[in-house]
């Protein structure tokens, strides 16, 4: 072999992505390179540091790939923060994926000019999973809800809960004792940190978008690329790009629909709002969305015009 | 040289340093650091690394309780809690034979329920009992021994500040890991009284005796403890009905003792000023050694010795049992002449996912909360073994006309009920797993 | 010149103490701080909330408290070593060892306040901010670069000190340094 790829995340190895995208994608490329390209996958923050500097360590070379959070370091990818809004993505991972990756691609790539891009993508929609019952705005006034990123955390107070901003590993250990009422994640994430033992209620939202997503990147560091010969430039730009992307988002609504799946078989109550009622939350939630607009427009970016594309790049995934 | 190979040789050359006394800390960061850049052949990733590593290994939310459970146990010994403690317990034993070491022992495992600190358990009760053992007759050896033994309940019964640090290495629960020491933590009281009972039988010249208090005396020198219980019943409770995470917990522990010792009066600023610069002390050193420890671990990532090492073992299908007596065999000797928090964190990387993958009849969870306090009561029995026991070394200079080779003496009885403790909670899980079962 | 008692000394001692002290009064700020939070949130029902981004800042908090703390653990020998072997040097040999250590020690204290430095510029460059606050971490970072540099300035002292009495043949009191 002439190159070896180290590649870092913070989930261990049997997690959703790690399993299921981050192997294969190694596999794939280790055997398109004839063995020429080594990946060494370190689960877990193996190599050190916490998760918000893995994009750092790729920018840097501290490692060769990551995979990481967007959302984790806050401030530095604004443009592409838009597809975290609320009732922006659709229900499919996948689909939101190929937008999110096409809407980068389009008006963001210069937040990513420091690496090289590898895969973006999207988890599935996020769902309100509670102690007590959620059948209507009403019900998550002042309870105390864990949510996963600036944005949501700003939503759930303008929907008029109290969000906690409490770090994932909390997060079992908190909603076991009480000390938070609900937290809001994807169905892939239930499994590992034991939501449906320890809540009996999960709410969604009809109509063809879900609550909302964070955003994640799978990024190599640009002297790593650039070292390659051109022949293993290849092997990499095959396992690059849109249709990476959309694997990634695959995994996403597979790893889905097993933690759903733990749940219908807990008996655990899965309740959808109806159209009515998932119109008042979106008419809710606009405010959270003019916020952002707002900070973009402080900062110099045009927010409304952001917001309008990643829709765009939306309904254009979806005929 | 394969990579792997490096990392072994990393061990040796860590502990050389060490034993020419470079600091524990300074050793791991240096011997991360060039091993790491021997592996990848530059420098680069280092630098890259250390842009963001020392402050996010020190801005660390799970490591907060570190410094608070210090502070705490700093304002704890300026609110002479455990002079209260040590006077209730020893007007309601003192009389009896060998009363007054016992009541120390005793004394220590209550200042241990509010304290997650060894040492600052052994100096703080060292200070309120020594002066009392000497005054009624007991002997330099016996006097070291138990408190110094009674200081290693400030880390085996909860809270812990190892046991934290031991979850957030393993990313297990800490309130679990706290639960599943409690019994273990109570039988290592119980085995410290037996070890006094069977010292004054043993060798009656040792002890004397201590008046017996009237009745009355006893249950008011009990009440003054109160402050010790509701700070516990707060802790606790608060961490078991929810109120808050038993990361949170360390901070309300710290506000009650804080309270505790402003309402006493000795809180005046000097006092404040030393609890200040005592807890930057532990502090500053717990944290060199946790981010020696984050670039070494790197490195041994890197190095593929930790992946290679649990294959290794599990495909020699050594008999369980076997290697974990040997495990813990080598934390004793380790221990003799390292600190606790420094082996634990230069070995459990290797040795915790290498024993994972061992079959001992139990769950990954289970397992590694059994473990969890094996291992920390193989490395609590390290500061009482001579010749390196911190305990040891703090209270025999507290005590000045013992000789250390007397306090040597004196704790070996001690150690053995530990090693008996040990031999029981392996051969028997439920002991430590039970409370866990029945909470959770 | 390299003196506890000498001016120097005592500036140094006093600039140390200084730091660690600031690390003090964040702490206990913190204390406070989570208490204020918890009673926030268990007292919703009446009224009062938990305070927006406590986590955020304990980790702000907790990384000043232990880069404040450094300079004078390092000062007051309160760092973790083992001594048992050397024990058997003696004097002479034991203070040039100091002298090695104290060197190493401020290797890394430099190495430790540069990297820091260029990751504080890195989190400038790239507005990173706290997640519910929106604090620019920046902000933290240069908080914590007080104290790396007090630890380097500490630690260069440290070493001219046991220069000093290696050179004069005296050697250092021992004090009782850190504890767990
Ligand atoms: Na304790
Ligand atoms: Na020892």
């Amino acid at each position: 072999q002439e190159v070896t790829l180290r590649v870092h995340q913070m989930l261990p190895p049997q997690a959703t992505i790690p399993a299921d995208a981050i192997t294969p994608w190694a596999e794939a490329v280790q055997e398109q390179s004839d063995g020429r390209i080594s990946v060494e996958l370190y689960p877990s923050m193996q190599l050190g540091g916490s998760p918000d500097a893995l994009f750092g360590q790729a920018q840097d070379g501290v490692v060769d790939v990551i995979w990481t959070v967007l959302g984790y370091t806050p401030g530095r990818f604004p443009k592409s923060e838009v597809f975290e809004l609320p009732f922006l993505m659709s229900n499919s991972a996948e689909e939101t994926s190929a937008a999110f990756y096409n809407y980068v691609m389009e008006n963001s790539a210069d937040e990513f000019e420091s690496v090289q891009v590898i895969a973006l993508h999207t988890h599935g929609p996020g769902l309100f999973h509670t102690k007590n019952p959620v059948n209507s705005l009403e019900d998550i006034q002042g309870v105390k809800i864990r949510g996963g990123s600036r944005i949501i955390s700003n939503m759930l107070a303008q929907l008029g809960a109290e969000p906690v901003g409490m770090p994932v590993p909390q997060t079992t250990e908190a909603l076991s004792r009480g000390v938070i009422d609900g937290t809001t994640v994807p169905w892939e994430v239930t499994p590992s940190l034991r939501i449906a033992e320890l809540v009996t209620n999960h709410t969604g939202f009809s109509g063809e978008n879900g609550l909302y997503t964070q955003t994640f990147g799978f990024v190599m560091n640009r002297g790593t690329y650039e070292s390659l010969p051109d022949d293993l430039k290849a092997v990499i730009d095959a396992n690059s790009g849109l249709e990476t992307s959309k694997m990634f988002g695959r995994a996403m609504d597979q790893g889905d629909a097993a933690g759903r799946q733990i749940a219908e078989d807990a008996g655990n109550t899965i309740i959808t709002l109806d159209e009515e009622e998932t119109a008042r939350w979106r008419e809710a939630a606009q405010a959270t969305i003019d916020q952002w607009i707002a900070d973009m427009d402080a900062i110099g970016i045009d927010g409304e015009a952001l917001y309008a594309a990643a829709q765009e790049a939306m309904a254009a995934e979806r005929q | 040289m394969s990579n792997i190979v490096i990392g072994l040789l990393s061990f040796p050359v860590i502990l050389l340093l060490i034993f020419l006394r470079v600091p524990i800390g300074l050793a791991m960061l240096g011997v991360g650091i060039f091993g790491s850049w021997i592996i990848t052949g530059t420098f680069n990733p280092a630098l890259a690394q250390f842009k963001s590593l020392t402050y996010s290994t020190f801005a660390s939310y799970s490591l907060s309780v570190v410094p608070l459970f210090i502070l705490m146990g700093q304002f704890a010994t300026l609110s002479g809690l455990s002079a209260a403690l040590f006077n209730a317990a020893a007007s309601w034993v003192g009389h009896r034979k060998g009363g007054v070491a016992m009541a120390a022992v005793g004394a220590s495992a209550g200042f241990g329920a509010i304290c997650g600190s060894s040492l600052a358990t052994a100096a703080t009760m060292g200070h309120v009992a020594l002066p009392e053992l000497r005054k009624h007759g007991y002997s330099g050896a016996l006097s070291t021994g138990a408190v110094a033994a009674g200081g290693t309940l400030g880390i085996l019964i909860p809270p812990s500040v190892i046991l934290v640090i031991f979850a957030v290495l393993t990313e297990q629960n800490i309130a679990k890991l706290f639960m599943a020491a409690f019994v273990p933590g109570i039988l290592a009281a119980i085995g410290y009284l037996i070890v006094v009972a069977i010292y004054v039988r043993v060798s009656p010249e040792s002890a004397g005796i201590r008046a017996r208090v009237p009745y009355g005396q006893r249950f008011r020198e009990l009440a003054t403890i109160w402050p010790v219980v509701a700070i516990f019943v707060l802790v606790i409770g608060g961490i078991y009905t929810g109120i808050f995470t038993p990361t949170e917990a360390a901070a309300v522990g710290a506000a009650g003792t804080g309270l505790v010792a402003l309402a006493s009066r000795r809180l005046s600023r000097k006092g404040l000023e030393a609890a200040i610069l005592g807890t930057a002390s532990s502090t500053a050193m717990i944290f060199l050694i946790v981010l020696g420890a984050a670039s070494l671990n790197g490195f041994l990532a890197l190095s593929q010795l930790p992946q290679f090492a649990a294959g290794w073992v599990t495909e020699q299908g050594f008999n369980p049992w076997v290697v974990m007596a040997i495990v813990l065999l080598l934390y004793l000797v380790l221990g003799c002449v390292m600190d606790s928090l420094s082996m634990i964190l230069l070995t459990v990387p290797i040795i915790f996912p290498m024993m994972s993958a061992l079959d001992f009849g139990l769950t990954p969870d289970e397992f590694a909360i059994w473990f969890g306090i094996l291992v920390l009561i193989v490395v609590e029995v390290g500061l009482i073994t001579p010749p390196v026991g911190m305990n040891l070394f703090i209270i025999n200079s507290m005590a000045r006309e013992t000789r250390l080779s007397e306090t040597f003496r004196g704790v070996l009885p001690f150690v053995a009920s530990d090693v008996v403790r040990t031999i029981i909670l392996v051969a028997f899980p439920p002991i430590t797993l039970g409370l866990v079962w029945l909470l959770y | 010149m390299f003196q506890d008692k000498s001016p120097l000394g005592r500036g140094i001692y006093g600039l140390a103490k200084l730091m660690a002290l600031a690390g003090g009064v964040v702490l206990i700020a913190l204390v406070l701080l989570v208490v204020v939070s918890v009673t926030g949130r268990a007292l919703l029902w009446a009224g009062l909330r938990p305070v927006r981004g406590d986590y955020e800042l304990v980790e702000a908090g907790i990384g000043f408290a232990v880069f404040a703390f450094l300079p004078w653990a390092h000062l007051e020998r309160g760092h973790a070593i083992v001594t048992i072997v050397t024990d058997r040097f003696g004097p002479i040999v034991n203070r040039w060892i100091l002298v090695v250590t104290d060197i190493m020690m401020l290797v890394a204290a430099s190495f430790i306040a540069w990297r820091l430095y260029d990751g504080m510029l890195d989190k400038f460059r790239y507005n990173e901010t706290t997640l519910l606050l929106r604090m620019p971490l920046g902000w933290s970072y240069s908080a914590a670069l007080a104290g790396a540099v007090v630890f380097v300035i500490v630690a260069l002292y440290v070493l001219g000190r046991s220069i000093s009495n290696a050179m004069g043949g005296r050697s250092e009191i021992q004090s009782s340094g850190g504890e767990l």
